[in-house]
Formats: structure tokens, C-alpha cells, sequence
């Protein structure tokens, strides 16, 4: 918890009500980003991202297994993400583990669709390797190594950026293997597919602090919101996940403004992101 | 011969239904459910709610609990406090509210499946937090424990419903109930209210959880792939259900009133 | 026996509700001294039981049993297993008992209940032990209805039992529940694939004839010959009291729990230490109230099956 003084309170609700935020941000600017790709060497994919004084690391590893029988043509994906004890007091002993879950359970909302997979950021088809049989499963971690607020929307941007980062080694199966065999597959361990991440959404929080939201709250400042809306958009425009955050309840027009606010801040998160992205990829490639 | 059973676990599986029957009810199923005209597997309109049982006074030892029947799904919320806080809590001039979603082995089709469901605890206490007057009871915890006994569908949503219920019935002081209602999205079509067969094929889904007469929503989740138009018309399909589902659970508590005590 | 005196004194000017959380000892003697309880019951008598088949629709077999305020909601779900070596021609009955955090002020979760494992192992005892000597004595369940195919497959029945409400005697409560779902248990049809795995078969294809004959066709009940059936009672001074709520276990800690079958013979007996020793006598009423009490119990489930079969 951050103590904050009631002259404190008072500057940071002030500073958003006249749109000059206590670092000098306007209402909906985001902080400084900065991505860095390939960071973990025995990952298929990881990204570093910091905003501001929030960082985090997300990183891919890619498995065969097999898919679910009631959707034989798609692979698996789950996410996971961990509280570093580093990052914050109370993430010491089980401290950190209700956050880890909610963060989780809010990023597969995001980023995985519907349950039938409809709406995923990621092409769950192009995972498949054999129908039925056999397929990739992707297990994506993140961990929180500092946090100053906003976790969702830096772990959203790490994920697409480790995402983007990512080779899984193309398989070559065998021909001739019988219906009901398990397939004989051969790992290729020079080529590797690319994964298409342009369909990957990214996810805006607008935190409601008085009668106003802003975007990328610092840790201070969520501590004076009401309630904050999270939403995933993706390069369309379509919504891909959203949930509510905080005590306060919130009129449905509120709610319908929010989500308007943040597909429109989203546009310029997602131009952003993939300019630093492929920045990153150039450096990564040359150093 | 008597722990025989216990100390020995064999690997056992639930017989499934024959692979060949599956497949073709696969097949039929998912263009069915793609279909514009389908019919919903209970025989429902789209627009319909299971209709719903609800009880206070389940648990006698709690303070206050509720029982809910939708269809299938059936959930019991016992409330107990404001109780002592834990011992390594710090002091706080606000009341703690604690809740805790728990499913029984035989909750699912397929046993000991519901230990999936680890986030419901903190959605069902993000739910409820906004509309409990924490300040009412300072220094002191009251749990919210749920057990479904049996899971049909819309789990979290009924947890919600029924746990708003169990506080009512401990007499917490809240700003409103709290109803929750969830819409699937199937194809082109959305579906309130669902059951666990169009959950598992559904592409999307809303979860609203509001205070239906101050008109403030406290908890929304949403996943898959929407439009706005969709999002305002789902929404609106909910508020007006939880509208709808807030009169019977006022009309439950009216009749636990005014019903002669044993 | 300062605290009685001192009671006794106060008795005159306090309010009843105050006087029972004070000295509560001392306002259940002098409610038995009357032969009566504060729930209006005689001291032998056992509170209102009720029991449903079938509360649970996704279980094989399910109960709900009620005694006075103590609920307890038993499912069973058979699974297919590979029989034992020891035994290729016998199925398994795995017993389960929870007391989930719904139940009691005194449960929190992810703290099991301390009674929780101790019902769990006498419900075990119980029903496993009565059906071990199956073959001299007419126990409940017999394990070789569980088979299968010898050697191949054979069932494995998980029995849950969930306390919803916990208010005393929750023993007694627990096996009634298990009994009754027992009974209530329907096998599914299974058939054998072509892959020799165990599949189930719905109702129309066994009548259509669509596949090869079920398994198990005509072994979709098991005979129950011979049920037990559970009284707790508290041994306080002279009295006995049949049945005990949970406050009366909580203030009179001496519990003797009876097990006897239908025919009369007993089962089990349990007394767990306690500050009152019992004499034969004691022990000898308390198996008359069991005895009493098995013919209830024994009615209360006949009219529960006879219901579920009406609808």
C-alpha cells in the first residue's frame, strides 16, 4: 500500500482534474516504453518490457502435445504469470498469489478469445501439427520484476512483444503412418516459423480517479481510483476481452464512454508498440 | 480390507460415451449452434433465463445463508461474522470482507473437475466489495463462503446472485443487492443465461454484475471477439435480466420475512 | 463446585438467554433434571429425519439426508478401473467425507475440520468392513457385483459426502446419507469397444439395438441385503441423551456412537474416552435406543425410495 499524505492525495486528484498529471502527463499519455526482445536464452520467445518504473518479462515456450478432443483443430495456449518478491513487499510468502491469479486469469481473457477459441489474439489453427493428434502447446509466462502500476497493459505489451519474438521449429512428419499410430515427427532444429502477432490485441486500462479516467496510472495514482476498466482491442478496433477492476460500481453509460476513450488510445499504444518492437528486433539482430 | 480402497489409488477413467457417437454428435452440433434459427438444448428462447429457485436460511449454524437452483446449477453461500479478523491482520477502521468459491468433486460431469475455478474467489469478492458498507462493521471480517453442488452453467453469476442473498439474510448492510447475470455469444446470436453445454462452444461472453436500482455496474468481464453495437446490446440484455432477477430476490427476502418462525 | 453455587445464586436474576451462554452446563442439568431438553425434546427422543433420493443430477447415485439442522448431501460416481491382482474379481468403494467451510463458524478454508478425517475413516470402517465378511455375514455392499470383466475391469465407486450444516450427531447424519445413496445408485450401461476400452451406452442404443449387448445388462442395482445404521448419544451423569445437537456436544463431551444392521447385530462401537465412564448398563440402554431408533431409520429410507419411485 502507498501512504500518501492528504496534501498528496489532494495534488495528485487536482493534477488530474486540470490534465497535468504529477509527472507531466496528460490525462490519457502513456510513459515511456521500452521493449527488449531474446532477453532469456532457453525461451522460444521473451520480451522485457518497462513503463516507467514498471517492468516486466514475458517468455514463450512452445511443447507438443495434444489437443483438446472437443476442438481437434487447434493448439493449446495457457499463461501464467508470478509476482516477484523483488518487485514489492507484499508479494513475499503467498502474498503475491491472489494478484498472480487475477492477472492470469485476466490476461487469458484478453488474449484467448471465447471458449471455442473465437476472437484470440493468437492463430490457435496455426499451431496445429497433426489434426486430432498433435499439436503445439504455448506456455507463456510472465513475471513482474518492478511494479509502479499498470501491470496489465506492460504484461499485455511484454506477451505481444515475446509473442513477435518467437520461433517454433518447424515439423516435418512422417508420411505413411496409419490413422490410429501416433504420428512419427521429425523436430527441425534450424527452421523455425515465425509467428503472426499482428492479430495479438493489446490492453488499455483506464484508471477513474474523480470524475476522470486516465491511462497508465502509476502506483500512486491507483491508489486513489474508484474502479478502473481494462480493455483488450485489437489493430480492428474489435473489443477482444475487458473486465472491471475496483470497488466502485459504475454507470453502464460510464462504461460505454470508457470503452470508446480506450479504442481510441489504443491506436496510438499500438503504433508505439510496434515501432519499439521492431526496433528491438534490429537491435537483437545485431548485437 | 477396510483401507484398502483408501491407501491403494488405481487409475480409474468415467467410462466416456463411444467415439463414434461423439463424432457425429460433433459434427451436428457445432453448425447447429452456428445455425440462426437453432433450438437451445433445454428448449429455451434466446432470450430467457433458467427460470430461478431461491432460499434464505439454508444453513443454520451461519449467520446468514441462501441456496439458488438455476436448471442445474445449485449453489449454497453461507455468510458468518462480522467475526473476529485473523490474528495477523493489521488493525483497519473498515471492515474485511473474505470470500471463498469451492466446488464439490462431484460438481462436474467429470470428477474432481472443479478445481479449475481459483479466480472465482477474488471475482466474487470484486463483485461484492462495492456494495458492501465496509465502514458499517470496523475491525471485524465477515466471510462469504460458497460451495457449488452442482454445476450447470453460469456458475459465477449465481455464486453472486446467491451470495448477495446470504448477506442480506446476516443483515450486512449493503448499498443494493448485487444480481449477476452472463450472455454467451454463439455465432451471430447471444444467449443469456447458459448452460454448460453452449458454454463450452460459445465464442464469447459477458458477465454483468451491477446493483440494479442505483444503475451501477460492479463487475464486468467480457472475452472474445465483440463490436460495440454487440457490447451495448448485451449489455442492455443484462441489465434488464439482473433488473428482472433482483425483483424475485427481493420478493425471496419479503417472504422470509414475513413467514411465521418456526 | 464454587462455579454451581455461584450459578445457582444468579440464577434468580438473570435472563434465560444470558444464563445459558454463562453457565451452560448448568442450564442443560437443570433442564434434564425435568427429563426434558431445551429443544422440547424427551431425553431418548431423536430430532425430525428426513431423506431425499436423487438430490444430485450429475452423480450416479445421491442423497440428502437431514436430522434436525445437521445436512449432509452424499454422491457417488462410478469410474472403471483395473481390479487388483489380490482381488481381479472385485470392484473398490473409495469413502470421502468433507466438511466445507458452508458448514460451520468453527471451518475455515483451506483448514480441513479436525472431525473431518476422523467421520472419514469410521464411515470407511463401516461400510468397507461390513462387506469383508461378505461371505459368512450378509453385508452391504458385495464387491464382486463391482466386476466387470475378472482381471480387466471392474468399478470403482467414489462415495462424497458433503456437510452442508453441521448441528451435532454428524456421524449418525453421514452414514443415513450413505446408505441412502447406496441405494439410490443406478450403474450406468457400459459396453466394450473395439479399442477394449469400457464405454457407456445411452438408454435408446441398448434398445435399438444399435450396439452389442451392455456389460453389465441386468446388474445395474446392487442388492443391499443387510444396512446399518448409526445412534450417537452423550452419557452426562445418570442421563442419556439420544441424538445431540451441537451444542450439546460441544458442553457434554462423553459421545457413544452404536452402529447396529437391520437385523439387529451390531456393527461398531465407539467411545472415544470422555470424562464419564459407562457402565454396562449405560452401554446396554444406549443399544436399546439404537435398536429403536434402526427401525425409524429403517422406514424413513423404504418411504424415500417408495417416493422417488412414484415420480
Amino acid at each position: 500500500m502507498v501512504g500518501l499524505s492528504v496534501g498528496e492525495k489532494h495534488f495528485i486528484q487536482g493534477g488530474i482534474a486540470q490534465d497535468l498529471r504529477s509527472d507531466g502527463r496528460k490525462r490519457l499519455t502513456y510513459r515511456p516504453i521500452s521493449v527488449e526482445t531474446g532477453v532469456l536464452a532457453q525461451a522460444n520467445g521473451s520480451a522485457r518490457v518497462k513503463l516507467g518504473g514498471t517492468d516486466v518479462i514475458a517468455s514463450v515456450k512452445a511443447e507438443l502435445g495434444r489437443p483438446n478432443h472437443l476442438y481437434p483443430d487447434k493448439g493449446k495456449v495457457s499463461i501464467y504469470v508470478d509476482c516477484s518478491p523483488t518487485a514489492a513487499p507484499m508479494f513475499e510468502g503467498r502474498g503475491g498469489e491472489e494478484l498472480s491469479a487475477e492477472l492470469s486469469a485476466a490476461l487469458q481473457r484478453c488474449l484467448l478469445g471465447g471458449r471455442s477459441g473465437a476472437g484470440a489474439g493468437i492463430n490457435l489453427s496455426a499451431l496445429i501439427v497433426v489434426e486430432g493428434k498433435m499439436c503445439w502447446d504455448l506456455y507463456i509466462d510472465g513475471l513482474v520484476v518492478s511494479s509502479d502500476g499498470n501491470l496489465l497493459d506492460a504484461l499485455g505489451a511484454a506477451i505481444k512483444a515475446a509473442l513477435s519474438n518467437t520461433g517454433i521449429p518447424k515439423v516435418n512428419v512422417a508420411v505413411g503412418a496409419s490413422a490410429d499410430e501416433e504420428p512419427e515427427v521429425d523436430i527441425s532444429d534450424e527452421e523455425f516459423l515465425q509467428f503472426d502477432t499482428s492479430g495479438v490485441p493489446v490492453i488499455v486500462t483506464l484508471t477513474k480517479v474523480g470524475r476522470h479516467y486516465i491511462a497508465d496510472a502509476t502506483l500512486e495514482e491507483e491508489s486513489q481510483m474508484s474502479s478502473a476498466l481494462s480493455v483488450s482491442v485489437d489493430r480492428h478496433g474489435h473489443i477482444c476481452g475487458m473486465m472491471k477492476r475496483g470497488g466502485a460500481g459504475l454507470d453502464p453509460s460510464v462504461i460505454l464512454d470508457m470503452i470508446s476513450v480506450s479504442k481510441h488510445v489504443s491506436d496510438q499504444l499500438i503504433a508505439k508498440l510496434d515501432s519499439e518492437i521492431s526496433a528491438a528486433e534490429v537491435d537483437e539482430a545485431e548485437s | 480390507m477396510a483401507g484398502k480402497s483408501s491407501s491403494i489409488a488405481p487409475t480409474t477413467y468415467s467410462p466416456s460415451p463411444t467415439l463414434k457417437v461423439k463424432k457425429k454428435q460433433q459434427q451436428q452440433q457445432q453448425p447447429i449452434f452456428k445455425d440462426v434459427d437453432w433450438v437451445r438444448p433445454d428448449g429455451r428462447s434466446f432470450q430467457h433465463c433458467r427460470p430461478a429457485f431461491l432460499r434464505t436460511g439454508a444453513v443454520n449454524s451461519a449467520s446468514g445463508s441462501a441456496y439458488a437452483e438455476f436448471g442445474n446449477t445449485k449453489v449454497i453461500v453461507s455468510v458468518f461474522g462480522p467475526r473476529e479478523s485473523k490474528k495477523a491482520m493489521m488493525f483497519s477502521d473498515i471492515g474485511r470482507l473474505n470470500c471463498n468459491v469451492s466446488y464439490t468433486t462431484f460438481a462436474s460431469s467429470i470428477r474432481g473437475q472443479g478445481s479449475e475455478h481459483k479466480e472465482f474467489s477474488s471475482m466474487l469478492h470484486k463483485a461484492l466489495e462495492g456494495a458492501v458498507m465496509l465502514e458499517s462493521f470496523p475491525k471485524t471480517t465477515v466471510d462469504v463462503f460458497a460451495l457449488v453442488l452442482e454445476s450447470g452453467g453460469s456458475d459465477l453469476p449465481v455464486v453472486i446472485s446467491c451470495a448477495s442473498l446470504a448477506l442480506a439474510d446476516a443483515g450486512i448492510m449493503m448499498f443494493d443487492l448485487v444480481t449477476s447475470v452472463s450472455v454467451s455469444c454463439l455465432g451471430t446470436n447471444l444467449v443469456i443465461d447458459p448452460i454448460t453445454e453452449e458454454e463450452s462452444y460459445q465464442d464469447g461472453s459477458l458477465m454483468i454484475t451491477s446493483m440494479p436500482s442505483r444503475n451501477e455496474v460492479t463487475q464486468l468481464t467480457l472475452s472474445g471477439d465483440w463490436s460495440t453495437p454487440k457490447i451495448h446490446e448485451a449489455m442492455q440484455l443484462c441489465l434488464d435480466a439482473c433488473l428482472k432477477l433482483g425483483e424475485i430476490m427481493r420478493s425471496c427476502l419479503r417472504e422470509a420475512t414475513s413467514a411465521p418462525h418456526e | 463446585m464454587g462455579v454451581t453455587d455461584v450459578s445457582g445464586d444468579m440464577a434468580g436474576e438473570m435472563e434465560v438467554d444470558a444464563f445459558r451462554r454463562l453457565f451452560p452446563l448448568r442450564f442443560y442439568e437443570r433442564h434434564l433434571s425435568e427429563s426434558i431438553r431445551p429443544d422440547a425434546r424427551p431425553l431418548g427422543k431423536s430430532r425430525d429425519t428426513t431423506v431425499a433420493l436423487g438430490a444430485v443430477a450429475s452423480a450416479d447415485g445421491s442423497a440428502l439426508a437431514k436430522i434436525g439442522h445437521t445436512t449432509m448431501l452424499a454422491a457417488i460416481k462410478m469410474e472403471v478401473m483395473t481390479p487388483t491382482s489380490d482381488s481381479p474379481d472385485e470392484g473398490c468403494i473409495a469413502i470421502d467425507f468433507h466438511m466445507p467451510a458452508i458448514c460451520s463458524p468453527l471451518v475455515r478454508p483451506g483448514r480441513p475440520a479436525e472431525e473431518a478425517p476422523v467421520i472419514s475413516k469410521q464411515l470407511t470402517d463401516v461400510i468397507l468392513s461390513f462387506d469383508g465378511c461378505w461371505l459368512f455375514s450378509s453385508g452391504m455392499v458385495n464387491m464382486k457385483e463391482l466386476c466387470l470383466i475378472p482381471g480387466k475391469a471392474a468399478w470403482m465407486a467414489y462415495l462424497d459426502i458433503y456437510c452442508l450444516d453441521a448441528d451435532g450427531a454428524l456421524f449418525d447424519a453421514a452414514l443415513l446419507s450413505a446408505v441412502a445413496a447406496f441405494s439410490h445408485l443406478h450403474i450406468p450401461a457400459v459396453s466394450l469397444n473395439d479399442e477394449g476400452r469400457v464405454v457407456s451406452v445411452s438408454e435408446e442404443q441398448v434398445e435399438g439395438n444399435s450396439i452389442k449387448e451392455p456389460l453389465n445388462k441386468g446388474k445395474r442395482k446392487l442388492t443391499l441385503s443387510s444396512t446399518p445404521f448409526a445412534l450417537t448419544c452423550i452419557l452426562h451423569k445418570k442421563y442419556i441423551l439420544a441424538d445431540p445437537t451441537a451444542e450439546e456436544e460441544s458442553i457434554m463431551e462423553t459421545l457413544v456412537t452404536v452402529v447396529l444392521d437391520v437385523t439387529g447385530r451390531l456393527v461398531s462401537f465407539y467411545k472415544p474416552g470422555g470424562a464419564f465412564l459407562a457402565y454396562t448398563s449405560a452401554v446396554q440402554d444406549c443399544i436399546a435406543l439404537t435398536r429403536q431408533r434402526v427401525k425409524e431409520l429403517q422406514k424413513i429410507l423404504i418411504d424415500a425410495i417408495a417416493d422417488m419411485e412414484l415420480d
